[in-house]
């Protein structure tokens, strides 16, 4: 404190003095500008005033944007005008001030912690280790509550709600059944009575015959081989794989432009996208319904640490 | 002095004892440079987004209690939204100046990053961060990632379409982080996505942890500034153990008001006649719908960038899984943010310069510095451009695949480049002696008779004599 009080105190007066003009009598520029000035704070004034008008008439967002700009603006202009031709503008020189307090000051400061802090723990050193010890267990255990703010995880990113019979649903809870997408369509669908549920979002695509490169084990959960779904949830980083290009049979997310090949398994041929889209086996019940045959194979959307372990 | 004056000012003295640090305070000098103000900007949108955020909270509800909305906007009419949309389509089309706030608001945040970090170059081309300044570079970086996840939370508050995705993607990025990464999600968003608690979660930071971090840092930030005063350009009378420039009271508190006063007036104006973030066209959040195009805040737009960019390796060790979303999502900003903090520390490693420093470097006369930084802000922008890519791709008609592989292959050869082209510009810069910036600069150094050095400040016909390049 008193050291850059000193540092204040030694401002070289001469600099001051030489520097900008001094005399009490407006030049003509100085007059020029106190009018520039007056006529900027007096359209802020009525642009201030003007606010009340829009306010009270209903607001409007556009008209109140301006009149706001203008009123600051009006005062900024008239204080920058101030600040530029109406101040004695000095330059001042002020010395830097030592940061440090020197070694002497750093000695001093050991001493007295040597002569108060030392006896006092110095010689209580079994007291000493167990406050140690007391107080990391306390903080330790002061960290437990975070745990609360989440559940374990457990299996709950390795499974969807999707079951072996769970029945085909659209956004609305309708019943999907075989044929109601057309050919080169598809549709959003969700296992019954879970609809809108974030993990279950399927891709329904009905391809044209004889498109799928699959294999026989997966073209068992393909209806008619033709009726193919996959997990809408992008294996890169989880956005909706929204769209899709039925002339090449490719989706596409719109995020981060990973593009799958539907007809080969929905392998990703382009993009950050590393797994394909897990493939939800189906199959069709008396009532031409499509059904679920179990859950996705493999976890569904981005990639986590333990995803290929223990599941 | 009125009576009135000298009282309030003998009451507050005789128990606060303000008068000399009040004295104290109005003498202090500040030099003057335009860019010494890039600090204010970044300090005055502050202001202006504590006043609008202020009055936003007091309309936003945060909670995704699921209601039907039934306000003024049409197309909406009916439609299953969360409370939190539906309070935020209340402040944009019922709440008088809602809208105004609300624009104001995230302009200001988008101009509150930009000028930090415009700040934050102007502070690191001219080694302002060396000896003994590294403690308020490490603030100010901080600073900076607070006014990033300010500005993420707050975007993701209405619970839109489009912030609901960029939710989703902040989730795919936390669970790429190896090992911890499900825990790390599952206590940050409460569960699976998309967790019902995400929403105040995210509310309680944005208006008061961070915030309450944010404001203790910038007071931390702007007293240490204080204590160890500004740094200032060579110049002719301008030394290591001197501070040249105008005063607080009167000249420096009518130029920083009248750029607050300029700032809020901008921001007000964008605020009124610029649409930002129109909710009610991206419409409510479903986990199965998406937007395309995409994009974040431009500050988010790098990550997006690399995130588009990122080669499809994932790898499985051990039976344990590293995503692909690890490589350009937490490894890339981690180096990255980690060599920006730690940066007066690497270059100090390499130049052993421990010596402190009040006058600041002119950019061509440090050109590994200057090179190093140029190449850093250009991954960046590379990022940036791939973060629009889909944008780029309908402006110029070309696929994204084409535009993605260019700038692939430029996020490896354009850095390099820029490394060599901005130390050639350095050098041959430094070379022509020309210092723009002031004509009158100049000291001689001379050696005194008993080993120490003094410098003499040069006149400037002087100077200019001295620094003649010989060659001419």
């Amino acid at each position: 404190m008193t050291d850059s009080d000193q540092g204040s105190e030694r401002v070289d007066v001469d600099r001051q003095t030489e520097q900008g003009p001094t005399g009490r009598e407006l030049t003509g520029a100085q007059r020029k500008a106190e009018r520039r000035a007056g006529i900027a704070l007096a359209v802020a004034i009525v642009a201030g005033l003007g606010l009340f008008v829009v306010y009270f008439a209903g607001g409007q967002t556009q008209v109140e944007g301006v009149l706001f700009a203008v009123a600051f603006g009006g005062f900024g202009i008239a204080l920058g005008i101030w600040a530029n031709h109406l101040l004695d503008a000095r330059e001042v020189v002020e010395e830097r001030h030592e940061l440090t307090s020197g070694a002497a000051g750093r000695q001093a400061l050991g001493d007295a912690l040597a002569a108060e802090v030392g006896p006092v723990i110095g010689r209580r050193s079994l007291l000493v280790k167990l406050l140690a010890g007391a107080g990391g267990a306390l903080g330790l255990a002061l960290l437990l509550p975070v745990l609360s703010l989440g559940p374990a995880p457990g299996d709950t990113l390795k499974v969807t709600p999707w079951r072996r019979g769970s029945r085909v649903v659209d956004e609305e809870g309708e019943l999907v059944s075989l044929n109601q997408v057309p050919e080169d369509g598809f549709l959003t669908v969700f296992p019954e009575g879970h609809e809108g549920a974030a993990d279950a979002q399927t891709l329904l695509i009905h391809v044209r015959p004889g498109s799928l490169k699959l294999p026989p084990e997966r073209m068992a959960g393909v209806p008619e081989g033709t009726h193919v779904a996959y997990s809408k949830i992008c294996t890169h980083a989880g956005c909706p794989v929204g769209l899709y290009r039925a002339e090449s049979q490719s989706l596409i997310c719109p995020c981060h432009q990973s593009q799958f090949d539907v007809s080969d398994g929905a392998k990703p041929f382009f993009g950050p996208a590393a797994r394909p889209l897990p493939q939800l086996p189906l199959g069709v019940d008396e009532e031409n319904v499509l059904v679920a045959q179990g859950d996705f194979p493999e976890p569904v959307g981005p990639a986590f640490w333990d995803m290929n372990r223990g599941r | 002095m009125s009576m009135v004056t000298e009282r309030s000012l003998k009451y507050l003295d005789e128990r606060l004892g303000t008068s000399s640090l009040a004295r104290k305070t109005l003498r202090k000098v500040f030099p003057d440079h335009w860019s010494f103000l890039l600090g204010e900007i970044a300090l005055f949108s502050l202001v202006v987004l504590i006043f609008t955020g202020v009055f936003l909270t007091f309309f936003y509800t945060p909670s995704v209690q699921e209601v039907t909305y039934d306000g003024p906007y049409t197309p909406l009419q009916g439609a299953h939204v969360t409370a939190a949309f539906d309070s935020v389509m209340r402040i944009s089309f019922e709440v008088r100046a809602g809208l105004l706030m609300r624009q104001t608001h995230h302009w200001a945040a988008l101009v509150f990053v930009a000028s930090i970090v415009i700040h934050l170059c102007r502070i690191f081309f001219t080694g302002a961060f060396r000896r003994p300044r590294e403690v308020n570079w490490l603030v100010g970086v901080l600073l900076l990632f607070l006014a990033l996840g300010e500005g993420f939370t707050g975007y993701s508050l209405p619970d839109d379409l489009l912030s609901g995705i960029g939710l989703r993607i902040f989730y795919a990025v936390t669970l790429a982080i190896p090992i911890v990464g499900t825990w790390v999600t599952y206590l940050l968003f409460g569960g699976e996505f998309p967790a019902p608690d995400i929403i105040s979660r995210l509310f309680v930071f944005h208006v008061m942890l961070l915030p309450a971090l944010l404001l203790g840092l910038v007071g931390v930030h702007l007293a240490i500034l204080v204590l160890q005063k500004h740094t200032q350009f060579p110049a002719h009378g301008k030394t290591e153990r001197n501070v040249v420039g105008k005063r607080l009271w009167p000249e420096q508190t009518f130029k920083s008001v009248s750029l607050l006063l300029f700032t809020t007036a901008v921001l007000a104006l964008l605020g009124g006649l610029a649409q930002i973030n129109p909710v009610w066209q991206y419409g409510p959040f479903e986990p199965f719908d998406v937007t395309s195009p995409a994009q974040p805040d431009w500050y988010i737009g790098f990550l997006d960038g690399a995130l588009r960019l990122g080669p499809p390796w994932d790898l499985t060790l051990f039976g344990f899984t590293i995503s692909e979303v690890f490589w350009p999502a937490v490894l890339f900003p981690g180096i990255a943010f980690g060599i920006l903090t730690l940066w007066p520390w690497i270059e100090r490693r390499f130049t052993r310069d421990r010596a402190e420093h009040h006058l600041l470097d002119r950019p061509r006369d440090t050109p590994v510095r200057t090179g190093i930084g140029a190449a850093g802000l250009m991954v960046f922008f590379i990022m940036f451009l791939e973060g629009g890519n889909d944008i780029f791709g309908v402006l110029l008609n070309v696929s994204v695949e084409t535009i993605t592989r260019i700038l692939q292959w430029g996020l490896l050869i354009a850095p390099i480049v820029t490394f060599l082209v901005t130390y050639w510009i350095c050098k041959g810069l430094s070379r022509t002696r020309l210092r723009p910036a002031q004509i009158n600069a100049g000291v001689r150094l001379s050696r005194t008779p008993d080993g120490g050095y003094e410098t003499v400040s040069l006149e400037p016909a002087e100077a200019e004599e001295e620094l003649e390049p010989a060659e001419r």
